[in-house]
């Protein structure tokens, strides 16, 4: 007999599982949009016979009249008369164009889906409440948790194909502001949480997984971070438990904070890129957002992950170093050593995509099965990964005034970037 | 100090796992991107894994 509890064989169950998962959701967001799409189109149909009365076309009528005009648009786009390509038009299928030509009403169906559309209840949303809610009332059994673990890094490659997506002036443009939000608000928070925490004298350990986490790239900075301040089982799972906490609030709420403030998609992109502690959350609000969002949100990503070794450094200096001179010793930091351990290698994947887009490899066919096809896919099966290991239990973990110290520098850190990004603009972070 | 020596290998090997975790994310985007440019990943393959 196979024995599941060991190996590979227990990583099994739990991914599919997240695959499963993943591909129902990809089939709701599929389902939704194409009745948006028919709710607006149906919406256009109506529009004559509400306002003026004037009967329906025929469907025969309707589709050589759609049709018609793409064609007349599309020649004025190859003569040069207007800058855009016409997109193909959306045609509403026979039997639901009949339906609405005999009830003059939007079927229920396309009401739904332009509500769901509203309310941003797409894959997204689907999979991260969806796998809250599972995991925290039905319970997952034993055997299916090693699964869902691995399936939150599948999220990865699909940072790395959105590399295609871009140019290296798109990148400089937005990686500029990128790298000013990062020094600034991420290195400012590593910092401000370091001292407060020695102010309030908090325990070294624990505070220096907090400032790494909550100022850089949540759990992976705590990770990298927690060997070399001497961190304590303890300081680390409530430091772990603060950062996902925050995350997890920031996650479900930030998109409706956006749309409340009226932010625009670069916009948003820029202020989840910098207040979203974890980049697993992060990806997932930016890309519940919208798409432009999610290209932005990903470039300042990029920059902040790309300063792990930097915060480790800090760590090292703040906590070691700088104590072992008060106390009389003297302790050196190999740093290309920890450059070299601690610098996450996906990232080159990513600058590898620009490069081969920014040399023509890449064509448009290309650019959307990589950048949104794909790219779905494998956020799709980690959605399902963050949703399923979001447990409340390990929520409770955050506590004590470290939690107090860390959760505040994290919402001063959000409230602060909001205003900054927005004063900042769209256009900054625009990436096309 | 065994409990917080215990806890650092762990850390250790967590990272460690993690830079594992990276080259497999690579050799996925390599794949992927491999199929799309030689044609065996169509922007038609994607809408037809759904109804």
């Amino acid at each position: 007999m196979t024995d599941t509890n060991s190996g590979v064989m227990k990583y099994v169950p739990g991914f599919i599982f997240c695959i499963i998962l993943g591909w129902l959701a990809l089939q709701w967001d599929q389902s939704i949009h194409k009745w948006q799409k028919d709710y607006q189109e149906s919406e256009k149909i109506l529009k004559p016979y509400l306002n003026e009365g004037k009967p329906l076309l025929p469907f025969d009528e309707y589709v050589a009249k759609s049709e018609g005009k793409y064609k007349e648009k599309l020649s004025a786009f190859e003569h040069g008369d207007i800058k855009e390509k016409p997109k193909k038009p959306h045609l509403l299928q026979k039997i639901d164009y009949e339906i609405i030509a005999a009830t003059k009403e939007i079927p229920f169906k396309f009401r739904f889906g332009e509500r769901m559309i509203q309310f941003q209840l797409t894959y997204v949303a689907v999979l991260l409440l969806g796998g809250m809610l599972l995991r925290n009332t039905i319970g997952l059994p034993k055997f299916i948790l090693p699964g869902t673990v691995i399936a939150r890094p599948v999220i990865k490659p699909g940072i790395v194909l959105l590399g295609g997506y871009y140019l290296w002036s798109n990148l400089l443009k937005v990686g500029i502001f990128a790298l000013l939000l990062v020094l600034i608000f991420i290195v400012g928070t590593t910092v401000l949480v370091s001292i407060i925490g020695r102010r309030m004298k908090q325990d070294d350990g624990l505070m220096g997984v907090m400032a790494a986490g909550t100022g850089i790239c949540g759990v992976s900075a705590a990770v990298a971070v927690a060997p070399v301040v001497n961190a304590k089982p303890r300081d680390f799972f409530y430091a772990v438990g603060t950062i996902l906490l925050f995350g997890t609030v920031a996650l479900f709420t930030f998109p409706y904070i956006g749309k409340a403030l009226g932010m625009s998609e670069p916009v948003f992109g820029a202020w989840v890129g910098t207040a979203i502690l974890n980049t697993a959350q992060l990806v997932a609000a930016a890309t519940w957002y919208g798409h432009d969002s999610l290209l932005t949100a990903n470039i300042i990503n990029i920059v902040r992950v790309g300063f792990i070794p930097l915060v480790v450094i800090y760590c090292i200096w703040f906590y070691v170093i700088r104590q072992a001179k008060t106390e009389g010793r003297h302790e050196k930091i190999n740093t290309w050593k920890v450059v070299k351990e601690k610098f996450p290698l996906f990232i080159l994947g990513f600058f590898a995509m620009v490069t081969l887009n920014e040399f023509g490899v890449f064509t448009e066919d290309h650019r959307t099965i990589f950048g949104k096809q794909f790219l779905q896919i494998f956020f799709a099966v980690g959605f399902a990964g963050v949703g399923l290991n979001i447990a409340f239990e390990d929520l409770k973990k955050a506590g004590g005034k470290a939690f107090v110290i860390g959760f505040l520098a994290a919402t001063l850190k959000a409230v602060l970037a909001a205003i900054v990004v927005i004063l900042i603009g769209t256009e900054a972070f625009k990436v096309k | 100090m065994a409990e917080i020596r215990e806890f650092e290998d762990k850390a250790k090997k967590v990272f460690s796992a993690e830079r594992k975790e990276d080259i497999w994310v690579l050799i996925l985007a390599a794949i992927t991107v491999i199929l799309g440019l030689t044609g065996v990943i169509t922007p038609k393959t994607f809408p037809s894994l759904f109804f």
